[in-house]
This record gives structure tokens, sequence and C-alpha cells, in this order.
């Protein structure tokens, strides 16, 4: 038997070892485990503050640690980082290329970066002695687009692209630490786990991918999904992982069993996810979706959540 | 490309894939059973401390417009 044959067919018996490995662990579902649990009732939202500045589509934002400042990515060609609670711009930060998808904030609030069709992470430090923001860095090595990135440290960054790889950079010398390949589509998005020792990336493969940062190979990877994944995010205990896909789903992957826990979808919803996050506690699932909607998803039972925005107290 | 390269590059994906799925298969796998039942303790644990659960009493929420006080 030649060698090729030989690897294909030891890669046959162990995509089955794991299929049978994962079936073994199935006493139960989600659904049945929750089934004693009400649905969450109506969730009540209303609108406080609009931040007005950006003259074309924001295509990314993220948070600050501190959950009172946030920065946006606009194709205007500016990344702004907003004061929410007084909606003032604190910076008004020009880009080099307008062509922005992604945009981060490094915990520490020092560092914002960006990136998109220029192939390149632009790291700039808030915080410079002349109190003007500039580029700090320039990470240049992918061969496609900039999707996401995430800050490590105020040293270290990962960043997802279109070459289909995901890099952990060092953010001083402006190299690539670890390159992290084995998706065969475009990386759409990355989340980092809360101890900062992984990290999970959906790609247009339809999977999602667990990388051991340090160690720099990937642990699990998650199918199931028939279409590209565009959002991925972590429950916020670290313990699964949520993912958003073009296929009109989202679905929650638990790393311990190693497999898909539970579907969100609905007859009646026919277009992709672009985005989503877990609330605090991980029982409400908000997820955006192409056709300009917002849906609340009950992450135990897989319903829908009423909500409603009050326009009086 | 030689189809000699291009079956060495092959293999050598090959390779990579088969030792890629040694990686996945080797992991330890918990139940379902027990991955759903500390899902659903941390919803519950923490279901106090989420505000689009329990709202936000007005007093705490930075948010919130304030109403102009007058000085008597």
């Amino acid at each position: 038997m030649g060698e090729m044959e030989q690897l294909r067919k030891e890669a046959e018996s162990l995509k089955d070892q794991i299929t049978a490995a994962r079936k073994a662990v199935q006493d139960t579902t989600l659904q049945e485990a929750a089934a004693g649990i009400t649905v969450v009732g109506r969730v009540q939202l209303k609108t406080r503050k609009t931040l007005r500045g950006h003259l074309a589509k924001i295509y990314a934002m993220h948070w600050a640690v501190d959950a009172n400042l946030c920065v946006s990515a606009s194709q205007d060609g500016k990344l702004i980082v907003w004061d929410t609670i007084t909606t003032n711009k604190v910076n008004a930060i020009p880009l080099k290329s307008s062509w922005v998808m992604t945009c981060a904030y490094a915990p520490s609030g020092n560092l914002v970066a960006c990136g998109g069709l220029d192939n390149m992470c632009s790291i700039y430090n808030l915080k410079g002695k002349d109190g003007n923001v500039k580029v700090m860095r320039e990470l240049a090595a992918h061969t496609g687009y900039l999707s996401c990135c995430r800050f490590l440290s105020d040293s270290e960054i990962i960043t997802s692209s279109g070459d289909c790889t995901c890099v952990l950079w060092d953010i001083e010398t402006g190299t690539q630490k670890t390159v992290f390949a084995g998706h065969q589509g475009d990386c759409m998005s990355l989340a980092v786990s809360p101890d900062f020792k992984f990290f999970i990336s959906g790609a247009c493969d339809f999977t999602a991918k667990l990388w051991d940062i340090r160690e720099g190979v990937c642990r699990q990877t998650f199918g199931g999904h028939e279409s590209d994944i565009n959002a991925i995010g972590f429950f916020p205990n670290g313990n699964a992982v949520i993912t958003g896909s073009d296929d009109a789903t989202c679905k929650l992957y638990d790393l311990r069993a190693d497999q898909e826990l539970i579907t969100y979808q609905d007859s009646s919803i026919m277009c992709g996810v672009t985005s989503l996050a877990p609330s605090l506690s991980g029982r409400l699932i908000l997820a955006g979706y192409d056709d300009f909607n917002v849906n609340i998803w009950d992450s135990l039972k897989s319903e829908r959540v009423c909500w409603q925005v009050m326009t009086t107290e | 490309m030689s189809s000699k390269m291009q079956s060495s590059s092959s293999i050598a994906q090959a390779r990579r894939t088969v030792r890629q799925l040694r990686i996945e298969a080797s992991i330890e796998r918990i139940k379902i059973s027990k991955a759903s039942s500390d899902l659903m303790r941390y919803c519950g644990e923490h279901a106090k401390n989420d505000p689009l659960l329990m709202g936000v009493p007005a007093s705490e929420n930075p948010f919130k417009d304030k109403k102009p006080c007058t000085v008597l």
C-alpha cells in the first residue's frame, strides 16, 4: 500500500474514532437536561445613548475593559474612541487605509488596533507622551485581509485573516511569534478565552477551531455548520463556544464534551448571522442578522426571547 | 509543478492531517449530562448579576440621563 493510501486510511479511521468518542458521552442532550427550566421572559431594553460621528458604514466595535470607553471602526477611514457615558469622542484617529474591517481595544486601555483590506494590523498608542495618537506598529505578513484582531496584552495580539491563518504577534518587534494554520477557508472571527490560554476561530470552511496559544496547536475542531462562520464568542465561563453562521443558525459547542450541544435556529430566519455576544450570565445570546434584526436567544432552551424597546421609564 | 512535487506536497498535507487528527482524537471528553449541568449552574449562579435578566436600578445606571437638580 502506498504511503498516500495508508495516510488516507489512517485519517478515516481517526475521524471514525472521534465520532465514536463523541457519541460515547451522549448520555443526554442539553435540551433534555434543561427541560425543567422555564424560558426567559420578555427582556426590556431602552436606548440610552446614540454615538454619532461616523460618516460611513461602521464595520466593528470593541469595548474597553472598563466598559465605559469603546472603539469603533468605519469605512469613512476613522477609528473613534468613545466615552459612552458622555458620548464624547475621546480620540478620532485617521487611518491610512479606509478599508477597515476590525478593531480592538487592549485590556490595559493604552492601545487600539485595526486592520482590513490592507492585510495589516495597525497598532495605535492612545497614551503617547505628546498627546497625539500615532501608529506604533504595522504588523504586516498576512497575505489576505485582516478579519479580526484581539490583544492578549500591550505586547501581544492575535489576528485572523482571509489567508486562512491566525497569527500571534510580538508587537514590540513587529514579528510573527506563531502562525496557526489549519483552516481550509478564510478565517472570519476570533475570540480569546477568559484565562488567555486559548483562542477560538471561525472560518469559511464551516468549522470553528480551538487553539492552544503557547503550544501553537489546534486542540479541537467543531463542524456542523453548513456555511461560513462569521462570528464567534466564548460562553462567559470559558467552557463553551458560540458561533454564528451564514447558514442562519448559531450553535453552542461544549469544549469539554467536544461537541455541539444546541443549535439556535428558527424556520422563519433565513439570513446569515453577522455578529453575536452572550449576556453576562451566558443565559442570553444576542445575535445580529443580515436582515438588520437582532434576535435574543435563551441559551439553554434554544428559544427566542421576546424583547421590546421601552420608550418610557 | 512536476507531478513528483505535487505528490510530495499532498503527502506532506496528508501527514499534517493525520497528525492533527491524532491530537484531536486523544482528548478526554466529559459526559453531556455534566457539561449541561455545569452550564445551567453557571447561568443560575450569575443570573442576579445579569442586567439584561434583572434590569438595572436607576440609581446604579451610569447611562441614565441625570435629571437636573435644583438647589433650594
